[in-house]
C-alpha cells in the first residue's frame, strides 16, 4: 500500500507554511524530511499525525483518505523531540499507555511491553520513572512507546537532536536496526543533512514550504535538483561559481556542458571532494593561493582563493600544504553541476540519462 | 593565617551569623504559639499568679471542657448552664462548621479553577487572556470592600446565617487566585505530553484526567492549601454573614470567650491550639508539594 500526500497546503493566519506538497511513498520505506528551520517539515509531520489539520489537500493510505481522522484513530505512532514521556508513570506504564487506552488485556500488554523493552535493551528499566533515566534511555522508552502498538506508520520528530554527538551516532544505527527489524514505514524529520543521508531510503528536501527534491540519498547528493538542495546537502558545502561560462571552467572535456549552456547565465557547482589540487602548475587549471588549512583527521579542508572566489577543496591528510602556497585546481567533469542562475534549477540531465 | 584559613574563618562567621539571625526570627515567630500552648495547659488557679512559660501543674482540663462541652465555671453551685456566658459546649459544632465550610469552598474553588485554568491555557478564544489577569485584579481588592456587596447578595439569595453563604463567600475570594496559580502551572506542562497521549488513542477527557491532572497535582495541592487557609482563618465574612451562635465557625465563635465578666484565657488558648493543629498537620504532610507548586508558579508566572 502506498501513502500519498496530496496537495497539502497549510496556512497559519497569513503565513503559508506548506504550499501544495505532494509526496508518495510505499510501505516499509524510511522517508526523511530535511530542511532548515521554518521550512515546514515539522508541520507536515504533524499533519500526518493528525495533530494539525491541513488548510487544503488530503492524505491517502492506500485508497483510504485519512486526513479527517483524529490522531488516535489513525493507528500511527509519533516520537517527539522532547520525548514527551508521561512524568508520573514508570517506564512500563509509559510504554503500555497506548495499549491500555485501546483495552488490551493485561497479559498481552505485559508480553508486548516486555518484547519491545528487550528489542530496545531497556527491560531492566521498566520500573523507573522518566526523570531517573539518561537522555539515551528516555529516547529508547519513547521508541518503545511507539513500537509497542505495532502502528503502520512511525513519525519521528528530530528524535536525536537532544542527544550528545556520540550517542547520536549510536542511536542513528539503532533506529536503522529497529526499522529493519519491524519494517514499519517511517517518516523522519531532521535538520541534520548527515542524518538524512545516512538513514533514509528516500529524502524530501524542503525549503520555504515546498518540497525541493524527493529522491534517494545518492541522487540528492549526486544530482541535486536545484541550488538550494546542492547547497544544503553535503558537508563541507558545495562550491558555487556564479556568472561563469563553461569555457572558464577548469575541466578537461567541455562537450557535455556546451549544449545546455547556450544563452543563459549559469552557476557552476562542484563539491570540495571533486576538485583535484596540485601544488605545481597544471595546464588548463584554475590557479589560486591557499588561505587556510583545516585538519579533519583523515583529510584536510583547504580554502583557496582564485579569481576573486573562495573554494574549499578536500585533500588527504598526509598532503603537505600550508597557507600562502600557490595551488592549481582542476574539476572532475563528471561531478560538475550547472544551475540556471535565474530559475536555480539544475540544467544538466540526470546521470542515468546520459548516453 | 593563610588566605585559605582566612576564607574559611570568614565563611564560618557568615554561617554563624545567618543561623543566629534565623534562630532569633524563629523564636519571635514561635513565641506567641508557645505562650498559647502553655496557657492552655495551665489550670485556672495558675492564671492569676505570675506567668511562667512552663506550667507548674500541667492539666488537660481546658481541652476536656472544650471537647466534652461542659461549662467550666459559669455553672454555679448547681452546675446548670447559664446561656449568657461563654459557651464551650458549642466548640465542637464550631469546629465542624469550620471544617465543612473550608473543605466545601476549597472543593468548589479547585474544581472550577482547574477547569478554567486548563481552558485558558489550551484553547483559543477571544478575550481568553482577560480571564487570568482580571481574576488576579479581583484578588487584589481587599475583602472588606467585597463583604458588604456580598452580604447584600446573600440576603437576596436568602442564604445569610447558613453555611452556604460562607462557602460561596470564600469561593469568591479564593477562586481568582487559585485560577491564576493553576494557569501559571498548566502553562509549564508541555503540550507534547497531551499530544503524545492523543496519538496513543486517548480521548480529550481521558488525556485531561490521566495525563494533565497528575502533572498538575503539585499546583492543585498548593491552590487547595491556599484556599483552605484563607477560609479556615477568615473572621470578617463569618462575623458579617452569621447570626446564630451554633452556626459560627471557629474564628468568630472563639471570640465569645471574651464576652461576659471573665475572659477565659485557658479555654481561649486551648481553642487556639486546637484550631492551629489541623492546618499545621496539613502543612507538614503537604509542604513538599507546596514548595514545588508555588515554585513552578513563580518561575512561569
Amino acid at each position: 500500500m502506498t501513502i500519498r500526500i496530496d496537495g497539502i497546503t497549510k496556512r497559519f493566519g497569513k503565513t503559508e507554511v506548506l504550499r501544495s506538497v505532494n509526496l508518495e511513498f510505499t510501505e516499509r520505506e524510511f522517508i526523511t524530511l530535511v530542511g532548515p528551520s521554518g521550512c515546514g517539515k515539522t508541520t507536515l509531520l504533524r499533519i500526518l499525525s493528525g495533530l494539525e489539520t491541513p488548510t487544503s489537500g488530503e492524505i491517502w493510505h492506500g485508497d483510504k483518505p485519512i486526513g479527517h481522522l483524529a490522531p488516535g484513530a489513525r493507528d500511527i505512532a509519533m516520537v517527539f523531540q522532547s520525548y514527551a514521556l508521561y512524568p508520573h508513570m514508570d517506564v512500563f506504564h509509559n510504554i503500555a499507555y497506548g495499549l491500555r487506552v485501546r483495552g488490551t488485556s493485561a497479559e498481552e500488554m505485559r508480553r508486548r511491553v516486555q518484547e519491545a523493552a528487550e528489542v530496545l535493551e531497556i527491560a531492566h528499566l521498566l520500573h523507573r520513572k522518566p526523570k531517573e533515566l539518561s537522555g539515551g534511555q528516555r529516547q529508547r522508552v519513547a521508541l518503545g512507546r511507539a513500537m509497542v502498538r505495532r502502528p503502520w506508520l512511525f513519525l519521528l520528530d528530530e528524535p536525536l537532536s537532544n542527544l550528545d554527538a556520540k550517542l547520536r551516532v549510536t542511536m542513528r544505527s539503532e533506529l536503522k536496526r529497529v526499522h529493519r527489524a519491524l519494517e514499519t514505514t517511517t517518516v523522519y524529520v531532521t535538520h541534520d543533512q548527515l542524518e538524512a543521508m545516512t538513514m533514509s531510503d528516500r529524502i524530501a528536501v524542503m525549503d520555504g514550504g515546498y518540497v525541493q527534491q524527493f529522491a534517494t540519498p545518492e541522487e540528492i547528493y549526486g544530482h541535486p535538483a536545484n541550488l538550494f538542495v546542492a547547497g544544503f546537502m553535503g558537508s563541507p558545502p558545495m562550491n558555487f561559481l556564479t556568472d561563469v561560462t563553461p569555457a572558464e571552467l577548469p575541466v578537461a572535456r567541455l562537450d557535455r556542458f556546451a549544449a545546455v549552456a547556450l544563452g543563459r547565465k549559469l552557476v557552476a557547482g562542484i563539491r570540495p571532494q571533486h576538485i583535484a589540487l596540485s601544488l605545481s602548475p597544471v595546464a588548463g587549471a584554475l590557479e589560486g593561493e591557499v588561505q587556510m588549512v583545516q585538519l579533519l583527521g583523515s583529510e584536510k579542508v583547504v580554502e583557496v582563493s582564485a579569481a576573486g572566489r573562495m573554494l574549499s577543496v578536500i585533500v588527504d591528510a598526509d598532503v603537505a600544504i600550508v597557507a600562502g602556497q600557490r595551488a592549481w585546481m582542476t574539476f572532475d567533469p563528471a561531478r560538475l553541476h550547472l544551475f540556471d542562475a535565474a530559475t536555480q534549477a539544475n540544467v544538466l540531465p540526470a546521470p542515468g540519462l546520459v548516453a | 593565617m593563610t588566605p585559605m584559613q582566612r576564607l574559611r574563618a570568614r565563611q564560618w562567621l557568615g554561617h554563624a551569623l545567618a543561623y543566629a539571625v534565623l534562630v532569633v526570627i524563629t523564636l519571635a515567630v514561635c513565641f506567641p504559639l508557645m505562650w498559647a500552648l502553655s496557657t492552655s495547659l495551665k489550670p485556672k488557679s495558675e492564671l492569676s499568679t505570675a506567668p511562667t512559660l512552663i506550667p507548674h501543674d500541667a492539666t488537660l482540663e481546658n481541652y476536656k471542657h472544650l471537647l466534652t462541652g461542659k461549662a467550666q465555671y459559669f455553672g454555679g453551685a448547681s452546675g446548670d448552664y447559664q446561656p449568657t456566658t461563654a459557651p464551650p459546649q458549642y466548640f465542637l459544632s464550631w469546629f465542624g462548621n469550620s471544617v465543612l465550610v473550608s473543605v466545601g469552598s476549597t472543593l468548589i474553588s479547585i474544581v472550577i479553577s482547574t477547569l478554567a485554568a486548563y481552558s485558558v491555557t489550551r484553547f483559543r478564544y477571544r478575550f481568553r487572556m482577560a480571564v487570568p489577569y482580571f481574576s488576579l485584579l479581583g484578588y487584589m481588592v481587599p475583602s472588606i470592600i467585597l463583604v458588604f456587596p456580598l452580604f447584600l447578595v446573600m440576603t437576596r439569595l436568602e442564604l445569610t446565617d447558613s453555611l452556604w453563604s460562607l462557602t460561596l463567600g470564600y469561593v469568591s475570594v479564593t477562586l481568582p487566585f487559585c485560577m491564576w496559580l493553576l494557569w501559571a502551572f498548566f502553562r509549564s506542562i508541555p503540550v507534547e505530553l497531551e499530544e503524545a497521549a492523543l496519538i496513543d488513542g486517548a480521548s480529550r477527557l481521558r488525556v485531561f484526567i490521566e495525563i494533565v491532572l497528575p502533572s498538575a497535582l503539585p499546583g492543585i495541592i498548593a491552590a487547595a492549601i491556599f484556599s483552605l487557609i484563607v477560609s479556615w482563618n477568615d473572621y470578617l465574612f463569618a462575623r458579617v454573614f452569621m447570626n446564630t451562635t451554633e452556626h459560627y465557625p471557629l474564628t468568630v465563635g472563639v471570640m465569645l470567650f471574651f464576652e461576659g465578666v471573665h475572659v477565659d484565657w485557658g479555654l481561649m488558648m486551648a481553642s487556639a491550639v486546637l484550631m492551629t493543629v489541623p492546618m499545621a498537620v496539613l502543612f507538614m504532610l503537604l509542604q513538599r508539594h507546596l514548595v514545588a507548586g508555588f515554585g513552578a508558579g513563580a518561575v512561569k508566572g
